[in-house]
C-alpha cells in the first residue's frame, strides 16, 4: 500500500481538516466529531445534512455550502458515523425550521441516523429523512436492506439544497428530494479493487482481464464479472441495466459520469462520449452533464453512470446556483 | 458454585476479549472481505482498544454506570452497524444492572437477554438472518435452559460458550438478509458471518472468565 497519510487511524480527520483549510472562509470543521459545516450557520431556512462512511470523497463534506448541504458528518472509512456525531451536526445547523437528513440506504446509516433523530427530538429538533437508493445493480426488494445508495446521492443533495434555499418547508424539501430519488438510477463498473488505509491490502480481487459490473462503492460484489470491454460496450451494458429498471425514453435527464477514485479523467471523458451518443440514439436529452470524481470508492478504478429524469421543477432546482468545494453553478 | 463479577472483573473481561479480538485481525478481515468490505475487525478492535485505554476510569464505576459508559464508547468509537448495535446492547443492559454491585449467574442471564433484545430491536433483524444475533441468541437460550435445570455454574459456562460458538459456525449455512452480504448473488452462503464470529469471541471469553471465577470461590 502506498498512500499519502500519517496514520491509518487518522485519515478521516486529517482529510476533513485539509478540506476545511482549502475553504477557510466557507467551512468550519469540528475535530473528533468529524463534522464539516457551513461557516454561515443557522441560516433562516430548512437545514440539510448528510453523511456516512468516509472514503467517498468529495461526498459528503465536499457538498457543504450554499445551495447544497449545511453540514456533513463522517464515520470511519466505509463505516457509518455514530449518533453522537450526527447529533452534533443536527445541533450545529438547526434553526427551528427542521432538518432534512439525506441518508444512503445502508443498514448502519439507517440505524445511526435514526437514533440521532430520536435523540434530537428530545432536544426539540424536528427532523425528516430521505433514503437514497439508486443502485440499479441491486433488486429493490421489500425484505432486508434493499437497494444501495451511491453516486445519485449528489443529485439529491443538489435538489434538496436548492429547494431549501427557496425557503420551502421541511415537508416540501423532503418531497422534492423524494421525487429526485424516484427519478435517479445509477449503474457502476469496477476494474480494480480499493485498499482501505487501515487494512493495507485489497479486500477482494478482480482478475487482470476482467471487470465487475454493478460493484458497490464499498466493493460489494457486482451482478456479473465479465472480460474487459471497450468503452462503447461498457456504456451500453450500464445504460441497458439502468433503462431496464426505469423508463427514461424521450425524457430530459441530468447525467453524471462518475469516477470511483482511481480512474483518470481521460477515461471518464471517453465513457461520457459513448454515453452521450447512446442517449441521443435512445432519444434521451442530456440536459446537464457532470464528469468527474463525485462519489468515489477510495482508490478503486472504474466508473458509474447516473441518470436523473427531469421535469420542470427538478430542472429549475438543478440549475439553481450552488457554491461548494465539489460543485459550483 | 455461582460466580460473581464486579466492576473490576468486568473490565478484566474486556481486556481479555480485546486480546482475543486483537489477535484475530487477519482472520476476521479475511472473513469480512468475503462478504462485506473488510472493516469490521478494524472498527471493533478500535472500540475495544479504546475501552482498554480507559480501563482505570471504568473500573471505578458502578456496574450500571460502567455498562452505560462502555455502550457510549462503543457506539462512538466503533461506529457503523456494530457500534450502534453493541452500544444499544450495553445501554439496555445497564438498566438491568441498576443498584447491583455484582453480576451473578442470574444477573448475567438478564444482561445477555437484554443485550439480545436491544440488538434485535435496533437492527430489525431476527435469528437466522446471518448476523451477530446468531451467536448471541442461541447462547442466551442455552443459558436459560441451564438455569432452569439448575446446572452447575462451570457446566453452564461451558454449555453457553459452546452454543455461542456453534451459533457463529451455523451462519455458514445462512443467507444474509441485511447488511452488505445481502447484496451478493449467493447472499454470503457458505461464508461465516464475521459479526457472529466476533460476538462468539466475546461470549467465549466471558464464559471462560465466569467459569474461572466460579472455580476461585
Amino acid at each position: 500500500m502506498k498512500k499519502i497519510m500519517n496514520k491509518p487511524t487518522e485519515v478521516v480527520g486529517d482529510a476533513l481538516m485539509g478540506l476545511q483549510m482549502a475553504y477557510p472562509d466557507a467551512l468550519s470543521y469540528i475535530p473528533k466529531l468529524e463534522v464539516i459545516c457551513r461557516k454561515e450557520k443557522k441560516i433562516d431556512k430548512v437545514a440539510l445534512i448528510s453523511g456516512g462512511g468516509a472514503g467517498h470523497e468529495p461526498l459528503h463534506a465536499g457538498y457543504v455550502g450554499k445551495g447544497m448541504l449545511d453540514a456533513a458528518v463522517s464515520g470511519n472509512v466505509f463505516s457509518s458515523p455514530s449518533p453522537d456525531r450526527i447529533g452534533t451536526a443536527l445541533r450545529e445547523v438547526s434553526c427551528g425550521k427542521g432538518v432534512l437528513m439525506v441518508i444512503k440506504n445502508y443498514s448502519g446509516d439507517i440505524m445511526n441516523f435514526g437514533m440521532a433523530a430520536d435523540l434530537a427530538k428530545l432536544d426539540g429538533i424536528e427532523t425528516s429523512q430521505v433514503i437514497v437508493k439508486d443502485d440499479a445493480a441491486v433488486p429493490d426488494r421489500e425484505e432486508g436492506t434493499g437497494r444501495r445508495g451511491i453516486a445519485g446521492t449528489v443529485f439529491v443533495h443538489k435538489i434538496a439544497g436548492a429547494r431549501a434555499e427557496q425557503g420551502a418547508s421541511l415537508e416540501e424539501v423532503r418531497a422534492s428530494a423524494e421525487k429526485a430519488v424516484r427519478n435517479i438510477r445509477t449503474m457502476g463498473v469496477a476494474m480494480t479493487p480499493c485498499i482501505l488505509p487501515a487494512v493495507g491490502k485489497p479486500g477482494f480481487q478482480i482478475a487482470e482481464d476482467e471487470i465487475e459490473i454493478g460493484m458497490g462503492i464499498h466493493g460489494e460484489q457486482g451482478v456479473e464479472s465479465s472480460k474487459i470491454k471497450t468503452a462503447k460496450e461498457i456504456a451500453e451494458i450500464l445504460l441497458d441495466k439502468i433503462m431496464a429498471d426505469y423508463d427514461y425514453s424521450g425524457a430530459e435527464a441530468a447525467v453524471l459520469i462518475n469516477g470511483l477514485g482511481g480512474t483518470p479523467l481521460m477515461e471518464l471523458y471517453i465513457l461520457n462520449m459513448e454515453v452521450q451518443k447512446l442517449l441521443k440514439e435512445r432519444e434521451i436529452k442530456a440536459y446537464r452533464t457532470l464528469v468527474g470524481n463525485y462519489c468515489t470508492s477510495i482508490d478503486m478504478t472504474g466508473a458509474s453512470i447516473t441518470l436523473m429524469k427531469l421535469d420542470e421543477e427538478l430542472k429549475a432546482l438543478l440549475d439553481a446556483p450552488c457554491d461548494t468545494p465539489a460543485w459550483k453553478i | 458454585m455461582d460466580f460473581s463479577l464486579r466492576s473490576r472483573d468486568y473490565v478484566e473481561y474486556i481486556k481479555r476479549a480485546y486480546e482475543l479480538i486483537h489477535s484475530r485481525g487477519d482472520y476476521i478481515t479475511e472473513l469480512d472481505s468475503a462478504t462485506g468490505d473488510g472493516d469490521h475487525w478494524t472498527n471493533l478492535n478500535m472500540g475495544f482498544e479504546s475501552l482498554v485505554q480507559q480501563a482505570e476510569r471504568l473500573e471505578e464505576m458502578e456496574l450500571s454506570e460502567q455498562f452505560r459508559e462502555i455502550g457510549r464508547i462503543m457506539m462512538s468509537v466503533i461506529g457503523g452497524s456494530s457500534g450502534i448495535l453493541y452500544g444499544s446492547a450495553y445501554i439496555a443492559a445497564s438498566k438491568t444492572l441498576e443498584g447491583k454491585e455484582k453480576i451473578g449467574e442470574e444477573t448475567l442471564y438478564e444482561v445477555l437477554l437484554s443485550m439480545r433484545d436491544a440488538i434485535i430491536s435496533r437492527g430489525q433483524a431476527k435469528e437466522g438472518d446471518k448476523t451477530m444475533i446468531d451467536s448471541l441468541a442461541p447462547a442466551v437460550k442455552k443459558y436459560k435452559e441451564c438455569l432452569d435445570r439448575q446446572e452447575d455454574a462451570e457446566l453452564l459456562c461451558e454449555k453457553v460458550k459452546k452454543a455461542a460458538e456453534e451459533g457463529a459456525e451455523n451462519t455458514k449455512k445462512m443467507e444474509a438478509v441485511r447488511g452488505r452480504a445481502s447484496y451478493q448473488a449467493d447472499r454470503g452462503l457458505g461464508h461465516l458471518d464475521p459479526g457472529a464470529v466476533t460476538m462468539s469471541y466475546q461470549l467465549v471469553t466471558l464464559m471462560d472468565f465466569a467459569a474461572e471465577k466460579s472455580r476461585e470461590k
